[in-house]
């Protein structure tokens, strides 16, 4: 009996470890206590968090908000883990509706609520329900321009059509001008060509190509799709990407771009929070050409925060949450910092006292005019968004493309990962 | 006398209380952190476990059925067993040859052994960083290559399919070298110097006295070493994390990598489960044989 004792002392310590790890969700006498995920970025700061949960915690009495920080910028994935542990928020910020809804776990906002104060109510809505207050919104990507390098190749204008835009190409290519930028060596980065080209080409002319996908109707094999995997092909083969761009980091393609080694740079609109404040004048933008010059913005609406289903007060989690996704103070850091596009109804820029320069200015027109908005290809947070795990496949296919002409192969594989993802 | 010597030897192995409240503690801890997790996982294998839904169904045997048709799986098991071999021959072969170098006794070379084993401390995240600066395109390597001439433009070592591939293995070998010098180095001191002198006598020359006496003789480490770089290449994930997050590509996605992939990007906890019990078999199995196999070699000496 003696020599049991040590087990049976280690598994006691090991049961009282793991009973440990309960989430503190509990509401205090009077008051209710929540706990909200964020994460933390250059733009969206500590203090930017403890100052907008303090001025939104003055709109709802009674009521103290703790908050967690996501470890990286991948709060899904902490997300997750909190879930698997027991341990999930109240408040979650800007995580991906689709991934937590299906699941159950995420409270619908009221939707008249939505419809009174957001320029899109359905921007970011998954089957019909709002999980995330459609705040703002991005152009993923934008081409973002030199002036100074197009005027160098004597470019008189941006491109419309894309036999322009490989003219443009060419021209900078002849005049020793690396004519894209690329950060091919974070996958994501890697995949923002072919975001552009499969939202314009694809999206464009099917705005429902992902939803017929999710049905079986249509496949990444389709002629229409490897039309427009193979342009980015061409692009690579003729040598329009700068040399070895798998190779180069996200961050360094930013300083890359900004300190005129390339011409042009595929990025999502938050690049406009990093072009260059002492001379942003000298970059401009245009959205992926399409081949009759017709006019497709890729969109995608984000949003603030999602409402746990479990949560022990749902009264005051949602008031909190109306209270700071309503607050024009918060979206400043976004604006300026983020290059997000504002969304609630009835503002001008003015009215978020934000400084901001013209190829803001002239990417949120995009935004505010009546024009062809598609879901960005891989980044919407609708009904558009793709299947858990084929981001991966995709941002895998777009570095793939950069080594390889095998382009009938990789729309293979993503097509494969699509049915096991769905399965 | 008969009973005196029976009672002598049998005393330690009644032994005494404290050490088998070792034994025990040793193997209870053995029992709650690998026998049961893999139980665990064994048993999430026949699931659909997602973490985001509260119940998981049994689906028998469909997560191994889908391994059969799996190419990401075939590709990521096909990287890891070629970085497994290439990396335990080279790491080996380089192990055996710095081990004789530093074979000597001055406190030089005593120093200069702590030296070699240094990567082997270092975490595998810390090596990752360090390699990633010296193998960006921008990095060390190719200002000091591009400098000396030998190259025009700089090479991508992280950022083209098979560089990256190339890139991963030496970085690995470079961690593992430290472990198979010491483990040889260890070996080496054990060799009799009387087997030598008797050779040198014979009239045997360098080569033949390696051949003959020094390889043979490592037998007993290099089972150890090889045994224990290919269980650590099989399992590597750490320093592919860092330096190319198994890209580009997937080029350079280990299985471990793609577990973790499974798992916590894909939600996929029962299918990542059932990748896991794939890659323990094919150590074990692995493992087992060349431990088998080496182990014959040292019984032929």
């Amino acid at each position: 009996m003696r020599r049991k004792r040590p087990t049976v002392v280690c598994l006691a310590a090991a049961l009282a470890l793991t009973g440990c790890s309960a989430a503190s969700t509990g509401s205090g006498k009077g008051g209710s206590s929540l706990t909200y995920l964020t994460f933390e970025t250059p733009s969206l700061t500590a203090k930017f968090w403890d100052t907008s949960i303090a001025n939104a915690e003055k709109k709802v009495p009674d009521v103290t908000v703790k908050k967690i920080v996501a470890p990286s910028t991948d709060r899904d994935a902490y997300a997750k883990q909190l879930q698997a542990s027991g341990q999930f928020p109240d408040l979650l910020q800007s995580i991906t509706p689709s991934t937590f809804a299906t699941a159950g776990l995420l409270r619908p906002y009221d939707q008249k609520w939505v419809n009174a104060n957001f320029l899109l109510p359905l921007g970011n809505a998954y089957q019909g329900k709002v999980y995330i207050p459609p705040t703002n919104s991005q152009i993923i990507p934008e081409v973002f321009y030199d002036k100074k390098l197009f005027a160098k190749a004597h470019i008189a204008a941006p491109p419309k059509t894309w036999s322009q835009f490989m003219a443009v190409c060419a021209k900078l290519k002849a005049a020793g001008v690396t004519p894209v930028e690329l950060g091919g060596g974070d996958p994501f980065a890697a995949s923002m060509p072919l975001v552009g080209i499969l939202s314009a080409d694809v999206l464009g002319k099917d705005p429902n190509w992902l939803k017929e996908r999710y049905a079986g109707k249509v496949h990444f094999t389709d002629a229409n799709v490897k039309a427009a995997a193979t342009k980015y092909r061409t692009m690579v083969k003729k040598g329009y990407f700068e040399d070895g761009a798998l190779g180069v980091k996200y961050a360094d393609s930013i300083t890359n771009f900004t300190s005129g080694k390339a011409a042009m740079y595929m990025m999502g609109s938050w690049f406009l929070g990093s072009v260059p404040k002492d001379h942003a004048d000298d970059y401009g933008a245009f959205l992926t050409p399409t081949e009759d010059g017709s006019l497709v913005v890729p969109f995608s609406v984000g949003g603030s925060m999602a409402i746990s289903a479990k949560t022990s007060d749902p009264a005051k989690a949602t008031a909190f949450a109306e209270a700071w996704s309503l607050d024009p103070a918060n979206y400043k850091a976004l604006i300026e910092g983020d290059g997000a596009f504002p969304m609630l109804k009835g503002k001008t820029l003015d009215d978020y006292g934000v400084h901001v320069t013209k190829v803001f200015k002239d990417s949120y027109s995009y935004v505010t005019q009546p024009n062809t908005k598609v879901s960005a290809f891989g980044w919407a947070t609708n009904d558009d968004s793709m299947p858990s795990g084929l981001n991966n496949a995709f941002y895998s296919a777009s570095q793939a493309l950069f080594s390889s002409d095998d382009v009938d192969g990789q729309l293979a594989k993503l097509d494969a990962a699509w049915d096991s993802a769905t399965k | 006398m008969t009973t005196r010597a029976v009672s002598i030897r049998v005393r330690p192995r009644r032994g005494d209380p404290a050490l088998s409240a070792v034994a025990l503690a040793a193997l209870g801890l053995y029992v709650l952190f690998i026998v049961v997790p893999v139980l665990m996982s064994a048993w999430k294998s026949l699931t659909n476990e997602n973490p985001l839904l509260a119940r998981a169904d049994f689906v028998g045997l469909s997560n191994y059925r889908e391994m059969a048709h799996d190419s990401a799986l075939t590709a990521s098991l096909g990287f890891t067993l070629l970085l497994a071999g290439a990396v335990t021959v080279v790491a080996n072969a380089a192990g055996i040859g710095f081990a004789m170098l530093l074979n000597r006794t001055s406190l030089s070379f005593r120093m200069m052994r702590t030296v070699a084993f240094l990567p082997q401390v270092l975490s595998g995240v810390i090596v990752g960083y360090v390699w990633r600066y010296i193998l960006a395109r921008d990095g060390i390597l190719n200002h000091v290559l591009v400098s000396l001439g030998v190259i025009d433009r700089p090479v991508t070592w992280l950022g083209s399919p098979h560089l990256a591939v190339l890139s991963v293995g030496i970085v690995a070998a470079w961690v593992l070298t430290g472990f198979t010098t010491v483990v040889h180095l260890a070996a080496l001191q054990s060799i009799p110097v009387e087997l030598y002198q008797a050779a040198m006598v014979d009239g045997a020359g360098r080569w033949q006295r390696f051949r003959r006496i020094t390889f043979p003789m490592l037998a007993p480490g290099t089972t150890i070493s090889v045994t224990i770089s290919l269980i650590t290449m099989l399992k590597l994930y750490d320093i592919i994390a860092v330096l190319t997050s198994g890209g580009p590509a997937d080029s350079t996605q280990s299985t471990a990598l793609y577990i973790i992939q499974l798992a916590f990007t894909d939600d996929r906890y029962g299918y990542a489960s059932a990748v896991s019990m794939l890659l323990l078999v094919v150590s074990v199995v692995i493992a087992l044989s060349v431990t088998a196999l080496l182990r014959r070699r040292e019984v032929d000496l």
